[in-house]
């Protein structure tokens, strides 16, 4: 209690305290925050559970526990895999289902959610299983006894499958169409109540015996139920959700452009990398729209020969904002995204991209770039610690902090 | 010869220039078509995708397919479409339009120098598999980046039968600025032939029943067309039982395509022909040979594959079995012949020669056995056009023609010519020299190789063509080292 006082009076820097407030400084070596590029020396002040200053030597007032990491240590932002299927199993439809929530299927008990949080990754972007369009994707921190413990942010994005055939590009095409029945639909029933509105205004100014029986009160409007696709696509048009959608060659991107035609709303691409991928044929054209490209760290072949080729970072420098996932979901995979990811910035991959890849990038993907991602005032603090540089091969991660509290490894 | 005709242009464009300037500005009228009357507005800022796309081939030796050779002559063409073949042509670009920056003018011109070339229209294959998409549905699986299609190209195929529509090998071309990619050219046409099965008695039978019963609707069909003009209540003729297909194939609109190969098959055929009078085009047709005077007036038309090895059937008397002079002795009886080799699609293993990419070569086998020069290049252009029902779009250069083209270094059917440009739709979209598959084997004189297979980081094994002439470079020091050594010796 004592303490709590001193520190209240200590404070100019914290100006709403709150009562109990959880206060506590870092100071690293070097702080990658992402927003803000790299800073030396750093102190970074977390305030319950959100990071309330970073700074350069900032001067920390007495009172608040200060932990020193020494010189040679990196702080960064806790990794965002924006993509994937952990702890849960992998069957679904093939057909288009809007309305599906990975959020339905969040299974807290998943043995492995301890070991992500270990490997650094502080929040997941689970999607639901299946072709064509599964459904809405669900953003989770990997810690919590039940689902909407774990939940940070429902609807995430919206998963498309997009293949060159045309029962996919005709899926986009209905979605957007469904969503136009709708409003037609809702126009007639507009005109409808209004007709029965108007009746009962003419019946009600009429005495309670001469009413019509028949004639009663509409009430309020309103509209009729959407069908999942109608409100999905309505979403997506009105903005309030965005997709994201997966191809898998070039060809698909430039199908993609036919079904989507003149209609506008906000998307961002998954593209698997694969041995022969040959989305280097059209990474101008992706560039210059300036979506986000959910891609593997790894290198692959230029087709038919034995060449490297550096897809995500060919992309990145065309003008897309890339983002980076785990190779797959296996748990060594997820342990070693940072070292793929090392790898890929060892071939050409600018460092910075590589950092935000996995990090802002995909936490704005998941529509939660103002609250993850960085090491910004405000934020959250997912934060990882290390004592070495994270891209180095054989460097661990010293600590990991979810929320402004220590998950793994320690802190002193 | 050739020169001449340059400066001959050189001068005319001179004057078109002199003659231009004389006129006030808005009136610069492009002196390409003289049959198109578009008025030219005098809109500063035309659409990329509205501007008028000309491409011109000059210098070749344009063997149009359609008849004539024209030595040393240019085509153009307009948005697609072959706008004029000849010389002296006026081309946008190359007369007063060339004072205006590339980028100010109303069109896009793209120009390829054919000096020493021949310039063919582009290669119809009448069945392939794998070119172009994977489904039924063109237009929506087209994969216009696929390896196979570029070798397709190579091959200077531009068109070819896909299952059952007739489908072109559209690249996706990168140009700048960009245009989107031209999906509604794809499929030329979604049904080009109505199969029948007529080899076995139960097919036979069922095969003829549809055809009895469809020329039994048919004219009484006809009959109501003349008699409802006197009697207005007469009533439509029923079609209960009637196979469409069937009718379509009586009607003219669908060719029917049998598989046949041997002898009495083949005769089974000409004679349903015959009596229900239509054209049917025979695949396989092995022993067509043997009944080329029958096949002949039966109006038969066949695929053949000139390879094709079978013996007869050792226990029959009468002539059988693959004969090399197969497509010479059939087209003498008047049958058209197109052309497919063993392989229909790209193979890269094997015995090679056999896939859809040495169809030229196939070809050669039956020039062979006797079939001429002309009639062998009609067997993988009009013919399988025509049979197709796309005659009228692709298999000749003519004007008002898809612009489709190839332009080869030598003689289309020998085997040591190579394709170097390919031209869909008026696009380039083959270039050997721009393409990793056959740009070191003999290149060009004046390109030099420039293959940009991937971007510079990449980590190369020495491959790239700019490397090997770095490469080049260090061997003849070290020769000359050695030439050193040995001095001192």
């Amino acid at each position: 209690m004592i303490l709590n006082t001193l520190l209240m009076a200590a404070s100019p820097l914290l100006a709403p305290v709150p009562a109990v407030p959880d206060v506590m400084a870092v100071k690293v070596g070097r702080a990658e925050t992402v927003s803000d590029g790299s800073i030396p020396n750093a102190v970074i002040l977390i305030e319950d559970g959100k990071i309330s200053v970073v700074g350069e030597d900032l001067p920390i007032d007495s009172g608040i526990p200060v932990i020193d990491l020494g010189p040679d240590s990196i702080a960064m932002p806790g990794l965002v895999n924006c993509y994937s299927r952990q702890g849960l199993d992998s069957r679904g439809p093939n057909d288009s289902r809007p309305g599906t929530r990975a959020s339905d299927e969040v299974y807290p008990a998943y043995r492995d959610y301890v070991e992500l949080l270990e490997a650094g990754i502080t929040t997941l972007g689970l999607y639901p299983a299946g072709n064509g369009i599964p459904g809405r994707a669900v953003a989770i921190r990997p810690q919590g006894d039940t689902a909407d413990e774990m939940i940070v942010a429902d609807d995430a994005y919206l998963k498309i499958l997009l293949r060159s055939n045309s029962g996919s590009k005709k899926m986009i095409r209905d979605g957007f169409k469904e969503a136009d029945e709708y409003k037609e639909e809702v126009v007639k029933a507009k005109e409808k109540w209004e007709k029965a509105k108007e009746k009962w205004d003419k019946e009600k100014k009429k005495k309670e015996e001469d009413r019509d029986k028949k004639v009663s009160d509409p009430g309020p409007f309103t509209p009729p139920e959407p069908k999942p696709e109608a409100k999905a696509f309505q979403e997506l048009r009105d903005g309030e959700l965005k997709a994201l959608i997966s191809i898998s060659t070039a060809a698909d991107y430039l199908h993609l452009v036919d079904a989507v035609g003149e209609e506008e709303f906000e998307w961002d691409l998954r593209i698997p990398v694969n041995r022969n991928l040959d989305i280097f044929h059209v990474k101008r054209q992706i560039g210059e729209l300036g979506v986000r490209v959910v891609m593997e760290p790894t290198t692959s072949l230029h087709p038919n020969t034995r060449r490297l080729r550096n897809l995500p970072a060919e992309l990145s420098e065309s003008g897309a904002k890339l983002v980076l996932v785990p190779r797959s979901d296996s748990l060594s995979n997820q342990q070693g995204w940072r070292r793929d990811t090392a790898e890929l910035v060892w071939a050409g991959l600018d460092r910075e991209t590589a950092i935000r890849a996995m990090t802002l990038e995909p936490a704005e993907l998941l529509g939660l770039g103002d609250r993850l991602g960085s090491l910004s005032a405000g934020k959250d603090a997912n934060i990882l610690f290390f004592t070495a540089d994270p891209f180095e091969p054989g460097t661990k991660i010293h600590a990991v902090m979810l929320e402004g509290k220590v998950v793994h490894g320690e802190i002193r | 010869m050739k020169p001449l005709t340059l400066n001959k242009t050189r001068f005319a464009a001179g004057a078109l220039a002199l003659f231009a300037l004389s006129l006030p500005a808005q009136a610069y009228l492009p002196f390409v078509d003289d049959d198109d009357d578009e008025e030219e507005e005098e809109s500063k800022e035309v659409p990329e995708e509205e501007k008028d796309q000309y491409l011109l081939v000059h210098n070749a030796d344009i063997h149009t397919g359609a008849g004539e050779v024209l030595r040393g002559a240019s085509l153009l063409s307009k948005n697609g479409k072959i706008a004029e073949i000849g010389y002296d042509l006026e081309v946008p670009g190359r007369d007063f339009f060339t004072e205006i920056p590339e980028e100010e003018r109303d069109f896009r011109l793209r120009t390829i120098d054919a000096q020493g070339m021949r310039v063919y229209p582009g290669i119809v294959v009448i069945s392939s598999s794998g070119l172009t998409g994977t489904g039924g549905d063109f237009r929506d699986s087209i994969n216009p980046f696929s390896q196979n299609m570029v070798l397709g190209l190579a091959a200077g195929i531009t068109t070819t039968g896909s299952g059952r529509a007739a489908v072109k090998l559209k690249r996706y071309v990168e140009q700048e600025p960009p245009l989107p990619y031209d999906f509604d050219g794809v499929v030329l046409s979604e049904s080009t032939y109505a199969s029948v099965s007529y080899t076995s008695s139960s097919a036979r039978r069922s095969a003829r029943e549809k055809f009895a019963r469809a020329a039994e609707y048919l004219r009484e069909y006809r009959a109501w067309q003349t008699l409802v003009k006197k009697d207005k209540e007469l009533k439509e003729p029923d079609k209960k039982g009637v196979d469409s297909t069937t009718l379509e194939i009586l009607q003219g609109a669908v060719f029917a395509r049998f598989r046949a190969s041997e002898r009495d098959d083949l005769l089974n055929i000409a004679m349903l022909a015959q009596e229900y009078n239509f054209r049917p085009i025979i695949e396989g047709c092995r022993e067509g040979w043997t009944v080329a005077d029958d096949l002949g007036r039966a109006g038969a038309m066949a695929i053949i594959t000139p390879r094709e090895r079978r013996d007869k059937d050792e226990r029959l008397v009468r002539e059988g079995g693959s004969s090399i002079e197969n497509a010479a002795i059939l087209s003498k009886a008047g049958v058209q012949v197109a052309v497919v080799p063993q392989s229909k699609g790209v193979s890269l293993d094997g015995i090679v020669g056999r896939d859809i990419m040495h169809l030229p070569v196939e070809v050669g086998f039956a020039i062979r056995g006797g079939l001429s020069d002309d009639l062998a290049m009609a067997s993988i252009t009009t013919v399988p056009a025509r049979m197709m029902g796309i005659g009228h779009r692709v298999g000749t250069l003519e004007i008002g023609k898809d612009a489709d083209l190839i332009v080869t270094d030598g003689d289309l059917l020998h085997y040591q010519t190579f394709v170097q440009y390919t031209v869909i739709d008026g696009q380039l979209v083959y270039d050997k020299q721009q393409e990793l598959y056959f740009s070191h084997i003999r290149p060009r004189a004046e390109a030099e190789p420039k293959v940009e297979l991937a971007p510079e980081e990449v980590l190369d094994a020495g491959e790239n063509p700019d490397e090997d002439g770095d490469e080049g470079e260090e061997h003849t020091d070290g020769d000359d080292d050695e030439g050193g050594e040995g001095d001192d010796d």
